[in-house]
């Protein structure tokens, strides 16, 4: 199985929680602590904070980010919240407000 | 008429729109189009599609869709503009309203039904009355 995609035009308000890949095309607001991948489709808004082994944001993001292995911010994505990871990359014309911490 | 055209196969529409197995959702899930769920919602499901809760899944609270899929685990009041499906072996709890109720050999099932039929003049004949709708929706679900 593929896992879970919340699709566009899903919306969910409240926690989220998933043992493996999550992938956001949809809305989440609340909470998304995953044990595994997440990524944020450019449809994909995530009004909450995240926490999983990696994250690769191509959406937006507003809240704070603890993830495990690394975070890549995709051009065109925006994220405001503060970050915490071993590795992040942001790429050109990725707008990110924020601290980020990379000690681990 | 349209809502002939809502009940799909479960394999058949567009996954798109997917909450795995391992996921578990706390709150509230609205959405445009189909919504497919193997894992836990404990809240409110509202989506403009057709709701399938797969044979994993498990649903405690209200939904409202267009089309409601039952094969896993529901508990609490469904809603559907057209069908409802229980298969077998799900697991019902609440109350049913939609326009055609369908209840497989192998589901369980507690609570009322309730079918409200809006259908247009000309099918309101007593020749089509409506009783024959989910019984023939019954049976072929059952065949399966």
């Amino acid at each position: 199985m593929a896992g879970t995609i919340i699709g566009q035009g899903i919306v969910i308000e409240g926690e989220v929680t998933s043992d493996e890949a999550v992938i956001v095309a949809g809305t989440v607001r609340g909470k998304l602590t995953v044990d595994g991948p997440v990524t944020i489709e450019a449809s994909g808004v995530v009004e909450a904070d995240i926490g999983a082994t990696s994250l690769s944001n191509g959406g937006s993001i507003t809240g704070n980010v603890v993830v495990g292995d690394r975070v890549d911010l995709l051009s065109g994505s925006r994220l405001v919240g503060d970050v915490k990871s071993a590795r992040v990359t942001i790429a050109d014309g990725a707008m990110f407000k924020g601290n980020v911490d990379m000690d681990s | 008429m349209s809502r002939g055209s809502t009940m799909h196969r479960s394999s058949s529409s567009d996954e798109a729109h997917l909450l795995g197995r391992t996921v578990k959702v706390r709150g509230r899930v609205t959405g445009d189009g189909d919504l497919r769920v193997e894992g836990t919602i404990e809240g409110d499901v509202r989506v403009s599609g057709e709701l399938t809760i797969g044979t994993s899944g498990v649903v405690t609270g209200q939904t409202n869709a267009q089309a409601v899929v039952v094969e896993g685990n529901l508990q609490g009041d469904v809603q559907a503009v057209g069908e409802i499906a229980i298969r077998a072996g799900a697991r019902v709890e609440g109350n049913l309203s939609g326009a055609t109720v369908a209840l497989d050999e192998g589901a369980s099932f507690d609570g009322r039904i309730d079918t409200d039929f809006e259908l247009p003049d000309d099918l309101m004949s007593p020749a089509g009355e409506g009783g024959a709708r989910p019984s023939r929706d019954a049976r072929r679900g059952g065949r399966r």
